[in-house]
């Protein structure tokens, strides 16, 4: 008997997805809650990090995310996919915490520039992942929280037009207006803080 | 996804798809092709989750600790917290405690003083004053242009409200 109960366990014991653990969560089981969290964390730590440029901030929103969406779990309407769900909490919390950072920070200098450290010539170098990361955070301080917002969502998240105009509750077209003037803005700040990607550009260009 | 695979796709830069942007992100090399066709992938390259400093376990642990903070936080709010009946009617006392005190605190007590004495003595024709109840009479006004109208009031109150009319009185009284 013993034995057939083992053989039937396996099911119970393979990964729940998504939508069971909110459904979990929703009736009070908190290590359900605890592992959705474990799951998702990267997924919106990510978000976060490059929506603020900031990885300190990024750790406290995306906390604020996930008590936010503990204390909402009730509100989610399981016809919608989760991570749409959660690409939209994480975005709206995001976006605030932007423009409420923004109307403290409105005297600082926004001018500054990558400071090179390396000897390496310009031309034929490796570009690092960090050094990309610090180019996108001071290009892409140009953009509205939004366009920053649209911009992540498509070119980092790989999400689609339609999806992000779900993410946001808004019209394809309006995300890819945004998404047009993001390009146009940062290709704009690109050659202007950082020639040596602009003469790449431009050969790229011709 | 292998190296030279990635580099043909990369002749379509906006066509990549996410199983080359991933083997961009992970390839230090194909990232450095990619942003030689397009600067703008080097962008695309930062894509992907990012564990938080600390490991996603602290994290986790932060989070659990906050919500569980809150939740305390309102199972105590919970008890302390009155029924709204309970606050309607705790308002409404002290409501009715202040108009109480304000209408029996006596008159000399407020530091009124009256703009023309001579005025509001009790010495105008008897036949002029409107007695406004037959309980005792607490103040007394007496004018020769004076109307006095009682609001209604239950029978079993205590408080008269009067209201007085007088153009002879000066306005900034």
């Amino acid at each position: 008997m013993l034995a057939r109960l083992r053989l039937m366990r396996p099911d119970s014991a393979e990964p729940q997805d998504d939508r069971q653990l909110v459904e979990a969560s929703r009736a009070g089981d908190s290590a359900a809650f605890e592992e959705l969290v474990r799951r998702k964390t990267g997924k919106v730590f990510g978000l976060c990090v490059r929506i603020l440029s900031n990885r300190e901030d990024a750790k406290d929103v995306a906390q604020l995310v996930f008590v936010k969406l503990w204390e909402n779990l009730g509100k989610y309407d399981a016809s919608y996919a989760f991570d749409t769900w959660l690409y939209r909490m994480t975005s709206n919390v995001a976006i605030d915490f932007i423009r409420s950072r923004q109307s403290r920070e409105a005297t600082q200098n926004s001018n500054l520039r990558l400071v090179k450290t390396s000897d390496e010539p310009e031309q034929g170098r490796e570009f690092q992942h960090r050094e990309v990361e610090e180019v996108f955070e001071q290009v892409s301080k140009a953009l509205s929280p939004k366009q920053k917002t649209i911009f992540v969502m498509h070119a980092m998240e790989d999400l689609q037009l339609a999806e992000i105009a779900r993410v946001l509750g808004t019209k394809e077209s309006t995300v890819r207006n945004h998404l047009f003037n993001a390009r146009k803005t940062m290709q704009k700040e690109l050659r202007r803080r950082y020639p040596e990607y602009a003469s790449l550009w431009k050969e790229n260009q011709a | 996804m292998r190296c030279d695979e990635f580099r043909a796709a990369c002749r379509q830069p906006d066509e990549l798809g996410s199983e080359a942007l991933a083997h961009m992100r992970a390839c230090a090399a194909c990232l450095n092709h990619a942003i030689s066709v397009d600067p703008e992938l080097m962008f695309r390259g930062l894509g992907g989750d990012i564990e938080p400093d600390g490991g996603v376990d602290a994290f986790v642990e932060g989070v659990m600790h906050e919500i569980r903070f809150r939740k305390a936080e309102r199972i105590v709010d919970a008890r302390h917290r009155f029924a709204p009946a309970q606050r309607w009617a705790i308002a409404a006392a002290a409501a009715v405690a202040v108009v109480s005190g304000a209408m029996f605190w006596p008159r000399s007590n407020r530091g009124i003083v009256p703009v023309n004495p001579v005025a509001i003595v009790a010495s105008a024709p008897a036949s002029l004053v409107v007695p406004v109840s037959s309980r005792p009479v607490v103040e007394s006004y007496g004018s020769s242009s004076a109307t006095i109208v009682e609001v209604p009031s239950e029978e079993t109150s205590d408080l008269k409200v009067v209201m007085i009319f007088d153009e002879s009185l000066p306005a900034d009284l």
